[in-house]
């Protein structure tokens, strides 16, 4: 037994040493690594968090939905332009939009049909006009036609504002144009038996604007995903085609 | 760089490039008209009526913020895992829009809540698109080390793929 060390075998040792050193700063840095990684990450996830919290309350904000509006007097239940008497034996109610082109293949082949059952007093018709087909204009029309109608019941009763209604099928504009200006409105409802002076400033100032939007998102939580849709008695039509759309409706009004 | 490598690469970039242009274009289409999207969302049937406002307001901006990490390469891995992850919720909620028998509008680029003309027929091409997208995310998000990437100058390499970048 020597207490001194051969050569070979200082300088194994030495070489362990060193190896389990490196080892040490190896993992040593794998760990500062790591912990890089996840400090950046947790930063990044938490500048983007608010980020995202920013972007959805300005998304909120810009959103008017639901908020309190100005009802036209003559509205059933809140959000309807009624047509015939609420007595009738059948209620139809109708969701529509003034740029759908759909709806005006709708009324087309069911305006007669319909209207001399209201005319009998057979029929309670109710139209929900909406405003989602905005961006289907260059200029709001959906929401400028509706909020038109609704200044037209506001100012003058059902009656004229369901001519007035049946106006603007007929004269319905091409989808992805202007639209009728605001003063073609102005003027079928004159022709629908409106007073101008009255209709011109509602016409003008949309005042009736987040009314429609209210329209619009109560549709949408009554489970309207489209239009036209067509509810007999509290009952959604069911259709593929227009053609049996309208069989169906004039069936169910027999 | 073989070619193994090489074509690890460019599926990496093209992952970055496609799946982050698809989501930064499908939420600024959507970010001009928020009540469009809540009734979007709500079409669905699959939500609360309580917090359908909620994603309808905030998944725009969630898109274009996985977009842009994507694009930038920023925090490749999170991003991935999000865009992943959405992508595998709108397939299950066409699928099961589809399977329901509704018609309505993906809504995935804006828009909807439409007439849904034809929707039984889109919704395979829709789930089919998610898959893809879905697909590229998973691949990111299993290695989000690429070329050209805001991480490779946030981000120390790991061990594990260090041999690899040092490759490249």
């Amino acid at each position: 037994m020597t207490r001194k060390k051969s050569t070979a075998t200082r300088r194994a040792e030495s070489q362990a040493a060193a190896a389990r050193a490196s080892e040490i700063r190896k993992a040593q840095e794998r760990q500062e690594r790591r912990r890089r990684t996840l400090v950046v990450t947790a930063v990044g996830v938490a500048v983007l968090a608010i980020v995202l919290v920013l972007g959805y309350l300005v998304q909120s904000s810009r959103d008017t939905t639901g908020r309190a509006a100005t009802v036209p007097a003559g509205a059933v239940g809140g959000y309807a332009v009624p047509a015939g008497p609420a007595s009738a034996p059948v209620t139809v109610v109708v969701y529509e939009d003034f740029m759908c082109p759909y709806c005006g293949q709708f009324e087309a082949a069911t305006r007669s049909t319909l209207q001399k059952k209201v005319d009998a007093g057979k029929v309670r018709l109710e139209y929900h006009v909406l405003n989602f087909l905005d961006r289907s204009s260059t200029t709001d029309y959906s929401t400028r036609s509706a909020n038109a109608l609704a200044v037209v019941l506001d100012t003058s009763g059902p009656t004229v504002a369901k001519k007035f209604h049946d106006l603007l099928y007929e004269h319905q504009p091409q989808e992805g144009s202007a639209g009728l200006s605001d003063a073609q409105l102005v003027d079928y409802a004159v022709q629908a038996g409106a007073p101008r002076a009255a209709v011109q400033t509602g016409v003008k100032n949309r005042t009736y604007e987040q009314w429609v939007k209210n329209v619009t998102d109560q549709a949408s939580k009554d489970g309207v995903n489209g239009t036209p849709t067509v509810k007999i008695d509290g009952r959604t039509v069911a259709y593929q085609t227009l053609p049996e759309l309208a069989a169906k409706v004039e069936k169910a009004v027999g | 760089m073989n070619d193994v490598q090489l074509f690890g690469v460019g599926v990496g970039l093209l992952a970055r490039v496609l799946v982050g242009t698809v989501w930064v274009v499908a939420g600024v289409l959507k970010l001009p008209a928020p009540e469009d999207n809540v009734r979007v969302v709500r079409a669905y049937h699959l939500l609360p009526e309580g917090i359908v406002p909620v994603v309808g307001h905030g998944l725009p901006v969630l898109e274009i913020l996985v977009g842009l990490c994507l694009l930038l390469g920023l925090l490749t891995r999170v991003a991935a895992v999000l865009s992943a992850l959405l992508l595998l919720a709108f397939a299950i909620g066409v699928g099961s829009a589809w399977a329901r028998g509704l018609s309505i509008e993906c809504g995935c680029f804006g828009g909807g809540a439409g007439p849904a003309a034809n929707a039984q027929a889109k919704y395979p091409w829709e789930i089919a698109r998610d898959l893809g997208l879905l697909l590229l995310s998973a691949w990111l998000v299993g290695r989000p080390r690429t070329p050209w990437a805001t991480d490779n100058r946030l981000l120390p390499v790991l061990a594990a793929t260090e041999t690899e970048t040092r490759a490249s």
